[in-house]
C-alpha cells in the first residue's frame, strides 16, 4: 500500500506534528535558554579573561644594588614581558605585566608574601663582576613567564656587557627585535597559505564543530530513538499506521525532530556567532586596541560553515535514521539506551580520528575514514576545518554520504515498518529480520 | 459454512446485496504458523457485519491486511471491485484492538493531526470533533490531554479519530471492549447513524449477544478459517436447532429440566432458560410436562438458536475462551 502514498502532505504534516510537540514543551525552552545563555558566555569569554587581565596585570618588581642596572633592567624584563604588535609600532601595547624596581630585597620579599606582587627579579654582581639573576616567584609553574623572564635575564647580561665596552663602541639603547611565525606545513586555504594564527583559529573551530556534530548526532539521534519507541509503547501507532505510511511517518519524523533539534542549534549558535563576528569590535570597545589584539577567532569563512552545515545535515540524517531503527526494535523507551549504545560508540569512533586530524596527523586510514560512512561526516568535516582536502575530495564525502542516506533510509523504512507493530517482548533478530523482508 | 462452496458468504438466502467488501482466499502466514487459511468471506455494503473468532482466529490480521499494514501472502482483499492496495488511505476508518493516543497532546490536537492526515482541512476536522464530541458527551474534554482521560473517555476518542474523515469503510477491533453499558449504549447509536449514513461496519467482537443485536451478517473464523457466514437470520435457520426459552416461577431453579427426556440446558440465568430440544420432542409436550409438576411458567418462547450457540457449535468452544494469539 505505501506504493500508492506519495511523500506529501503526509510527511510534512507529521514532520510539523513532531516539530511543535518538541519545541513547545517546557524542557525545550529551558534548556535552549540555557545553552543559549552559555554558549553567548564561551563566546565572549577570551573578552572576559583578557579583560580581567588588563584589570589586574601582574606587577613584577626588579631588586639590584646598582641603580643604573636596575633601570635598564626594568625596561628590558617590561619589553620581554609586554611584546609590541608585530609589524605595527603605532599601536598600544598591551600590558599584562607592570614592572618595576623596589628599593631593597626586603620590601620586595614582603610584598611577595602579600601577593602584591607576582615575582621578584634579584640581580646581584658576583665577585668576579658576574651577574646572578634570581627569579623568586609564586607561581614557578608558569612555564612561559619562566622562560620569557629567562630571555630577559640573558639581555640584561647582554647589556651589562656593553656597559664595559670603550665609549665609542657604544650602542644605542636596547630594543627587543621584531619576531613572526610562518608556518611551513599543510594549512592552506583552497591553495593559499593561511597565517599560523588562522591556522590555531581553524583548528580550533574544528574541535568544536566535531563535537557539537558528535553531540548533535547523539542528543538530537536519541529524541528520534524515543518518539519512535514512546509511540510504539503508547499503542497509537495502530492508528498512525492506518493514516500514514511507514515512510511517511519515519521521514516526517526524522525532518520534524531534525528541524526542532536545528531551531534549538540556531537558537544557541547564532547569538555566539554574532559575538563571534564582531568579537574583534567588542574586545576592541571594551578593552581598548591594544588588548584587542589576539582575542578574535580568525578563518572562520562563509565556505566553512556552508561545509559543516553539509555535514551536519547530512550526518543527522544518517544517525538520526539508524537511532529510528532501534527506537522501533525496541519494545520499551527503556530499552533504548542499552540498545543505542552501539551507535554511540560508531559516533565515537568517528569523533576520535576527527581529533587526531585536528592535531595535524593525517594517515591513509585517516583518510579512508573520511570518505567512508557513518565516519565521514566527523573526519572528513575535521580535514575541511585544517585544509587537509581540496573541493573534489569533499563532493566525493558528500556524495558517499548521500547515497549512504539514501540506503540507510530504504532499509530503515523497511525495519521501522516491521518493528513499530511488533509488540509485547523483544523480538529475536532472526523474527525481526523476517517481519523486516515480508514488510509492505 | 463451507467457505469454498460459498464464496458470497454474506449473502442471505432471500435476499442478495451488493457485496462490497470481499476477501478473496486471502492467505498470511507467520513463520511455520498459519494465521490465514484461504479466508474468503463479503461484506455486504451500508450494513453493520460481525467479524467473530476467539482471540489468535485471525481477525486483527484480516483488518491490517485490509488496510495495506501488512501483506498477505496470497489472495486479495477488494472493495467495491477494487484491490485494496489501490484504494486511497481515506476509504478505511480503523479502530485497533490496541488502544492508544499521543499522552501530552490535547483531545481536539490530536483529532485534528488524524484527519489532517486522512486530507481533512483542519478548520473541518476541528468542526467535525466537536460535534462527535458532543455526541460522545465528552465536549468538556476537547482541550484536555490524553493523559488525562479515563480508559472509557480514550476510547471514545479513538473512535471518533477513526470516523472523524467520513470513511467508507470503518474495520473496528473489538470496539466495545472496555466501555461500561452507557458507553456501550452510545457506541451502539453511532453504529447505527453511521450505518444509516451509508456507511459499511465491519466489527470485531467477544460479545456475542451484542453481535446479534446489531449485524445483519457475521463471519465466524476460527484458526484462519471461515467455519460460518453470511445472514444471522440464515445462520439460524440453516443451524436446525429447535430452541425453547423459558422462564419459571420456581425458586427451586430450572436444574431439573435437563433431566427430562430429549432436552439439553443449553444456558441458564436468572432472566430465563434456554434449552435445546431434540428432534421429535414436541416443544407443547415439553410445556405440558412442566406445567404439570405444578411450576408457573411465566415465560414461554420457541426460539432460533443464539449466534454464541452457533459459534460454540462450529468452533467448539466460547468466543472468549482464551487461545494463543497467533499474530503480532
Amino acid at each position: 500500500m505505501a506504493s500508492r502514498d506519495a511523500l506529501l502532505p503526509n510527511a510534512a504534516i507529521v514532520a510539523r506534528h513532531e516539530y511543535a510537540d518538541r519545541v513547545r514543551s517546557r524542557p525545550f525552552v529551558a534548556s535552549t535558554i540555557i545553552l543559549m545563555v552559555l554558549a553567548v558566555g564561551v563566546a565572549l569569554a577570551p573578552i572576559a579573561l583578557r579583560y580581567l587581565e588588563r584589570a589586574d596585570p601582574v606587577r613584577i618588581a626588579v631588586v639590584a644594588s646598582d641603580g643604573e642596572l636596575v633601570a635598564q633592567a626594568v625596561g628590558i624584563v617590561e619589553s620581554v614581558l609586554n611584546p609590541t604588535a608585530v609589524g605595527d609600532a603605532t599601536v598600544e601595547t598591551a600590558r599584562g605585566y607592570l614592572v618595576g624596581a623596589m628599593p631593597d630585597r626586603d620590601t620586595a620579599e614582603r610584598a611577595l608574601d602579600r601577593d602584591d606582587i607576582g615575582g621578584i627579579i634579584v640581580i646581584e654582581r658576583l665577585s668576579d663582576r658576574q651577574l646572578a639573576i634570581t627569579f623568586r616567584t609564586n607561581d614557578p609553574g608558569n612555564g612561559v613567564r619562566n622562560q620569557l623572564v629567562g630571555f630577559a635575564a640573558e639581555a640584561i647580561g647582554i647589556i651589562d656587557w656593553s656597559r664595559s665596552l670603550p665609549p665609542e663602541s657604544q650602542l644605542g639603547a636596547f630594543v627587543t627585535p621584531q619576531y613572526a611565525i610562518e608556518g611551513t606545513t599543510v594549512v592552506s586555504d583552497g591553495g593559499g597559505p593561511v597565517t599560523p594564527q588562522q591556522a590555531a583559529s581553524r583548528s580550533l573551530l574544528g574541535v568544536v564543530f566535531v563535537f557539537l556534530l558528535s553531540m548533535t548526532v547523539a542528543i538530537y539521534g536519541m529524541w528520534v530513538a524515543t518518539g519512535v519507541a514512546v509511540e510504539k509503547s503508547s499503542r497509537v501507532m495502530e492508528l498512525m499506521v492506518s493514516a500514514a505510511s511507514p515512510r511517511q511517518m519515519l521521514i516526517g519524523k526524522v525532518v520534524g525532530i531534525g528541524a526542532a533539534g536545528l531551531t534549538q542549534y540556531l537558537a544557541i549558535a547564532v547569538p555566539a556567532l554574532i559575538v563571534l563576528a564582531f568579537q574583534d569590535r567588542l574586545a576592541e570597545a571594551i578593552l581598548g586596541a591594544a588588548w584587542a589584539e589576539g582575542v578574535t577567532i580568525v578563518g572562520l569563512t562563509p565556505a566553512l560553515l556552508a561545509g559543516y552545515g553539509v555535514f551536519f545535515l547530512l550526518g543527522f540524517t544518517l544517525f538520526a535514521l539508524l537511532y529510528a531503527a532501534i527506537g522501533a526494535f525496541v519494545s520499551r523507551p527503556d530499552d533504548l539506551q542499552t540498545m543505542s549504545l552501539p551507535l554511540s560508540l560508531v559516533a565515537l569512533v568517528g569523533y576520535l580520528p576527527a581529533l587526531l586530524v585536528l592535531g595535524g596527523r593525517e594517515a591513509p586510514w585517516i583518510i579512508v575514514a573520511s570518505y567512508l560512512p557513518p565516519f565521514s561526516p566527523f573526519v572528513m568535516l575535521a580535514r575541511v576545518m585544517v585544509g587537509g582536502v581540496g573541493p573534489a575530495g569533499f563532493a566525493v564525502a558528500v556524495a558517499i554520504l548521500m547515497c549512504s542516506v539514501v540506503l540507510v533510509a530504504i532499509a530503515t523504512i523497511r525495519v521501522y515498518t516491521a518493528g513499530v507493530l511488533l509488540y509485547g517482548q523483544r523480538p529475536s533478530l532472526r523474527a525481526f529480520i523476517a517481519a523486516a523482508r515480508q514488510a509492505p | 459454512m463451507d467457505h469454498r462452496s460459498s464464496p458470497r458468504a454474506g449473502a442471505s438466502a432471500d435476499t442478495i446485496p451488493a457485496m462490497s467488501l470481499e476477501i478473496d482466499r486471502v492467505t498470511k502466514r507467520y513463520g511455520t504458523t498459519l494465521a490465514l487459511d484461504r479466508l474468503e468471506f463479503a461484506v455486504p455494503k451500508g450494513e453493520i457485519f460481525g467479524f467473530l473468532g476467539a482471540n489468535g482466529a485471525g481477525k486483527t490480521t484480516t483488518m491490517r491486511i485490509c488496510l495495506g499494514i501488512i501483506n498477505a501472502d496470497a489472495g486479495e482483499i477488494r472493495w467495491e471491485g477494487t484491490p485494496a492496495g489501490d484504494l486511497p488511505r481515506r476509504t478505511w476508518g480503523y479502530l485497533p484492538e490496541e488502544r492508544g493516543l499521543y499522552p501530552r497532546l490535547t483531545v481536539l490536537d490530536q483529532l485534528v493531526y488524524f484527519a489532517s492526515l486522512y486530507g481533512e482541512r483542519p478548520e473541518d476536522a476541528r468542526r467535525e470533533a466537536r460535534h462527535w464530541l458532543a455526541r460522545f458527551r465528552i465536549s468538556d474534554l476537547a482541550d484536555r490531554r490524553a493523559e488525562e482521560l479515563s480508559k472509557g473517555n480514550q476510547q471514545k476518542v479513538q473512535f471518533v479519530a477513526a470516523i472523524l474523515h467520513d470513511p467508507e469503510v470503518l474495520l473496528m477491533d473489538e470496539p466495545f471492549t472496555g466501555l461500561d453499558p452507557v458507553n456501550v449504549g452510545l457506541l451502539r447509536e453511532a453504529f447505527v447513524e453511521l450505518r444509516d449514513t451509508g456507511r459499511t461496519i465491519v466489527f470485531s467482537t467477544h460479545q456475542m449477544e451484542l453481535a446479534e443485536s446489531l449485524c445483519e451478517s457475521v463471519a465466524i473464523i476460527d484458526r484462519g478459517r471461515l467455519v460460518a457466514g453470511g445472514s444471522v437470520r440464515s445462520l439460524k435457520r440453516a443451524a436446525g436447532r429447535r430452541m425453547v426459552r423459558l422462564t419459571l416461577d420456581d425458586e427451586a431453579g430450572a436444574y431439573w429440566l435437563g433431566t427430562l427426556a430429549g432436552v439439553t440446558v443449553i444456558r441458564s440465568d436468572a432472566r430465563h432458560t434456554e434449552l435445546e430440544l431434540t428432534e421429535g420432542l414436541d416443544p407443547g409436550t415439553l410445556l405440558a410436562q412442566v406445567v404439570a409438576r405444578g411450576i408457573q411458567v411465566t415465560h414461554f418462547e420457541l426460539a432460533d438458536p443464539t449466534l454464541e450457540a452457533i459459534f460454540i457449535d462450529r468452533v467448539g468452544r466460547a468466543p472468549d475462551d482464551a487461545e494463543a494469539t497467533l499474530a503480532p
